[in-house]
């Protein structure tokens, strides 16, 4: 059936392949020389002085080598040196993993929350996908404002009007509490992305199942474990990979809510500061592929196991 | 009483731990997403007084709108011209998302439909390109683009067209991958026998399959607006001149400023916030399903 539509379909328009290129040449051209360039001239500026500079005469800039890796590589907010200073790298990890694990956490919560039957359940929804929605900007101050430091800050004076607290915090200032609040306050950022794929699948899952469990006397527990969750495995594994990307990438939220400091300095950040506030284009360009690197070996992952999944 | 009490046995009735289960998460849920947009927007409404205290305030008692003459009153002494910023991003956002949305319509329906050498290499390099992250693109455009500046004669910073451009870069990935996906669930059969009627190619898209594919136009429409809206980095690499900043710019260079003014950022975000809040809202039934297709990376 298949083979027959696709027959009178080159007899019907020979000239498609030309037509093909003329639709999708502007959006080629752009992606190219916006994005496929980019990418490649990034690991090109890795290996040479790019600075203010030089800036208007870019292609002639001095080859460097490996000295741009080397200087980040051995730059103090680069490599681990301590429990209390884990840099870039470690803080990355420790960070893409720890959200990527609340928020699909949170996000299975509220999916099995959403997907019974309640009165206003479709107004729910829409505002539990508020924090995803909504822009990062206004997010972040909104936190940083309940979070301030001072007793004026609503966080602090709740904990300490229920005694949890002696004193006010410095939520966002304090090396191992900013970690572990930017952690929280991401899981609370992306959980809607993760409860919307959920939620889908939930609604997808064979009721007659659930019906064959109850017969046979199976309580909601045993129903959860025994088919709900063998049914979302995949859903949530593909998930996981694509947020622990994503935040793996991420630069405004920590760059807003810390701006990288108290030990919330990841690799995305570096980058930036490399390049934006030293004016060191070169060892940005370096930070970005060491970043890169990491980064492919979670796509290879999500290539090798969800995409091959999703082809069969 | 009598009417209290079988009110309060009937709520006994009912109570299972199941049901208590549910309740507590739920309001779990409800409060700590509500309670920060409750806090933006009642914050913009304090006064300098109630902004400042030993202690917060919880409902500020009246509307007042110091704050929001700050951000758009000339006559405030310290006024901000936040219409300006508003309008900059007005300015780069909307054409980000028609042009993203024409670009992407012919993309990606010749990705979709058309059979052509190169096809399958182009939508996955698309799809690894959606996984790049921002700050790795941003030094080789930045420094490509200054080059390009200085030889064609224009400026690469504080050139709203220039940002709007890089945008492209950030928005046609997604956009094209979501339109592809929605062009083939629209069935080939309808297009193939609008082709036999003797309808041209071009003939067939403008009048079988856009009238078809309109609810995503307007989702991808709305989420390359949004994500343009929304920009942060790219906006702050490019702009030094505060009367070009878009509004996220601004309203850090306000949170920033040395006489903290909270009420003035939390107005500012407010502003910034309730265009998207309502376009979501109104459009929540294509934009959800958007969502799950991963429409907005982040």
């Amino acid at each position: 059936m298949a083979k027959t539509v696709r027959n009178s379909r080159t007899a019907v328009g020979n000239n498609e392949v030309g037509l093909a290129w003329k639709l999708i040449s502007p959006t080629a051209i752009i992606v190219f020389s916006l994005v496929v360039f980019p990418a490649f001239f990034s690991i090109w500026v890795s290996f040479h002085d790019v600075g203010l500079h030089n800036l208007n005469n870019v292609f002639k800039a001095p080859f460097v080598g490996w000295q741009n890796y080397q200087q980040v590589i051995n730059d103090y907010a680069f490599k681990f040196q301590s429990l209390e200073n884990l840099g870039a790298t470690v803080t990355s990890i420790i960070y893409a993993f720890s959200a990527t694990t609340l928020a699909i956490l949170l996000g299975l919560v509220a999916s099995l929350l959403l997907n019974t039957t309640f009165k206003g359940r479709g107004l729910a929804r829409a505002i539990f996908l508020f924090p995803y929605v909504a822009p990062i900007v206004s997010i972040a101050f909104v936190w940083r404002w309940i979070l301030d430091p001072r007793t004026s800050g609503v966080l602090n004076d709740i904990l300490l009007r229920l005694n949890l607290i002696e004193a006010p915090q410095a939520y966002l200032a304090t090396r191992g509490l900013s970690l572990l609040i930017v952690i929280l306050l991401d899981a609370w950022r992306y959980f809607p992305f993760a409860m919307l794929m959920i939620l889908a699948r939930l609604q997808a899952v064979d009721r007659t199942l659930y019906e064959a469990a109850k017969v046979d006397g199976a309580g909601a527990v045993q129903q959860f474990f025994a088919i709900t969750l063998p049914e979302l495995r995949f859903v949530i594994g593909s998930t996981y990979l694509l947020r622990l990307m994503w935040t793996f990438n991420k630069f405004d939220d920590i760059f807003l809510y810390t701006g990288g400091g108290f030990g919330t300095k990841t690799l995305p950040v570096l980058t930036y500061e490399f390049s934006f506030r030293l004016y060191d284009f070169g060892r940005g360009a370096a930070t970005a592929m060491i970043l890169l690197t990491i980064l492919a070996v979670f796509m290879s992952v999500y290539v090798m196991t969800v995409m091959r999944k999703v082809d069969n | 009483m009598n009417k209290n009490n079988s009110l309060l046995s009937q709520i006994a009735r009912q109570l299972t731990w199941k049901r208590f289960l549910f309740s507590m998460t739920m309001i779990f849920f409800l409060t700590s997403i509500l309670f920060p947009f409750y806090w933006m927007v009642s914050s913009s409404f304090k006064t300098k007084a109630e902004i400042g205290g030993r202690e917060p305030v919880y409902v500020p008692a009246s509307f007042n709108l110091e704050a929001y003459k700050e951000l758009l009153d000339p006559n405030h002494p310290s006024y901000q011209a936040f219409g300006n910023n508003i309008l900059n991003t007005i300015k780069v956002s909307v054409p980000t998302a028609l042009i993203t949305v024409i670009m992407a319509v012919l993309g990606s329906y010749a990705i979709a439909r058309l059979r052509f050498r190169g096809k399958e290499l182009l939508l996955n390099s698309i799809l690894i390109v959606y996984l790049f992250p921002g700050v790795l693109l941003i030094i080789p455009l930045f420094a490509m683009l200054s080059q390009i500046g200085s030889v064609l004669g224009f400026t690469v910073q504080d050139n709203l067209g220039v940002l709007m451009f890089t945008y492209l870069a950030q928005t046609l990935p997604v956009a094209l991958y979501m339109l592809t996906n929605y062009f083939r669930t629209i069935p080939d059969e309808i297009e193939q026998a609008a082709l036999i009627d003797g309808c041209t190619r071009i003939q067939v898209i403008w009048k079988v399959t856009l009238p078809l594919a309109v609810p995503a136009l307007i989702s991808v429409g709305i989420y390359t607006f949004m994500i343009a809206w929304n920009e942060f980095l790219y906006a702050m690499v490019f702009l030094n001149n505060r009367f070009l900043f878009t509004m996220p710019i601004k309203i850090n260079t306000i949170f920033n400023d040395p006489t903290p003014r909270p009420n003035v950022v939390m107005a500012a975000s407010t502003i910034m916030t309730i265009p998207i809040m309502i376009l979501f809202l109104a459009m929540e039934k294509y934009l959800t399903e958007g969502l799950a297709a991963g429409g907005v990376k982040g």
